[in-house]
């Protein structure tokens, strides 16, 4: 094998093998379910290998990842080969996470907001992206990134502390 | 900044703190207090996301990669055998002349019948025609039999067999249609060449490349 493929082969799973992790997670709370995440991480890697050459800016190759992924869940999701698993239907293993009735609160809490929401504040908290880099994924503009991450954090509150007093809306 | 504008911009993105945001919560105690509650949320809410990776997925990802990285390669191999057939098959495609081939079909498929059918022919009528067609059947080019007029692709052929001594040569001379060029073809061990004429075209077939170039090159002559 050719020396440039092979160190391109090697930059490219270095370059990967950062991100797996936060891509399945990302993956996760987007299917629910592990397998279907397993997939749409694999399929996110297939595409980034073939599209590899063409990234010239392999400093930004997590947030082309998240990107690929998060058009190939739509892509998957509007033809139907994702089954994300209904609301009533959802559990989350030990194995899984190490308080499975937060994860299930988690999963309840993503599943009720607005999708774009959903995307944001994932990326967000899993990827570590910034408002302008969210928006370059989404494909909309920092300030509509800014407004869904605002409500969408308030919606989490709930769901981390539910019993603190509700009062939350006032502090805005 | 004031107040609301701090906290929805820390709300939008709570680890990153900027210049004016920080000027703010310097400044600001309720703000102070605001962002070190968000910060812990912003925690709470990573642990709360932190499913377990699978184990091995890194190397199932990995190996998949690499599975299709074969692949591709090999489609990219059966691509590039695929266009050197193709190549070679056009650079070696010798493309068959449908008139020339329509002769080669008359010799296989009615010549004996058009010899069988053949009255005493008007070797006059011959001369005639080839004289019209500005055509002249030298001696050299062998023992020459008139056979008839013949139908021949929705006109009409004089139809000639000449015993060479390259073996036997079909001859169809056609008054009434004019060719272009010179074309070939070969079929069912035999081959055929057609000729533009000064009026007309000439059709020679025979069972072998040299007697066909032999009679064409007579013709011409």
């Amino acid at each position: 094998m050719h020396v440039f493929s092979v160190s391109r082969r090697v930059a490219f799973e270095q370059a990967v093998s950062g991100c797996l992790d936060d891509l399945y997670r990302y993956a996760y709370w987007l299917c629910r379910e592990r397998w279907q995440s397993e997939d749409l991480v694999q399929e996110t890697a297939l595409r980034a290998w073939r599209g590899w050459p063409g990234l010239h800016e392999h400093r930004a190759v997590k947030g082309w990842l998240f990107k690929i992924l998060y058009r190939e869940f739509a892509r998957s999701a509007c033809r139907g080969r994702i089954q994300t698993v209904p609301l009533d239907e959802l559990v989350i293993e030990p194995e899984v996470h190490s308080d499975p009735a937060l994860g299930l609160d988690m999963l309840r809490a993503l599943a009720a907001l607005d999708e774009q929401s959903r995307h944001a504040l994932l990326l967000q908290v899993l990827g570590g992206f910034s408002c302008v880099e969210i928006a370059d994924v989404l494909g909309t503009s920092e300030g509509a990134v800014m407004t869904r991450l605002t409500r969408a954090r308030q919606a989490m509150r709930h769901v981390l502390q539910p019993r603190e007093p509700a009062g939350e809306a006032k502090e805005l | 900044m004031n107040c609301l504008e701090f906290r929805r911009v820390i709300l939008a993105d709570p680890r990153r703190l900027g210049a004016e945001a920080a000027g703010h919560v310097g400044q600001c105690a309720g703000c102070k207090e605001f962002i070190a509650r968000t910060l812990d949320e912003e925690a709470q809410l990573a642990r709360a996301l932190h499913v377990a990776v699978p184990e091995g997925l890194h190397a199932r990802i990995l190996d998949a990669v690499a599975a299709a990285r074969g692949r591709l390669r090999l489609l990219a191999l059966a691509a590039s055998v695929l266009v050197a057939v193709g190549i070679a098959l056009a650079a070696g495609w010798k493309h068959n002349d449908e008139l020339a081939l329509a002769g080669i079909n008359f010799v296989v498929l009615e010549e004996a019948q058009s010899i069988t059918d053949a009255v005493p022919s008007d070797w006059k009528v011959l001369a005639r025609v080839t004289r019209e067609m500005g055509v002249s059947l030298p001696e050299q080019l062998g023992e020459m039999r008139y056979i008839c007029v013949y139908p021949f692709t929705a006109g009409a052929a004089h139809h000639l067999l000449v015993k060479t001594p390259l073996g036997k040569v079909t001859l169809l001379l056609i008054p009434d249609r004019a060719l272009a060029s010179r074309a070939a073809a070969a079929a069912y061990g035999l081959n055929a060449a057609v000729l533009p004429a000064a009026k007309g075209t000439i059709v020679i077939i025979g069972d072998s490349p040299r007697s066909v170039e032999r009679a064409e090159m007579l013709l011409k002559s």
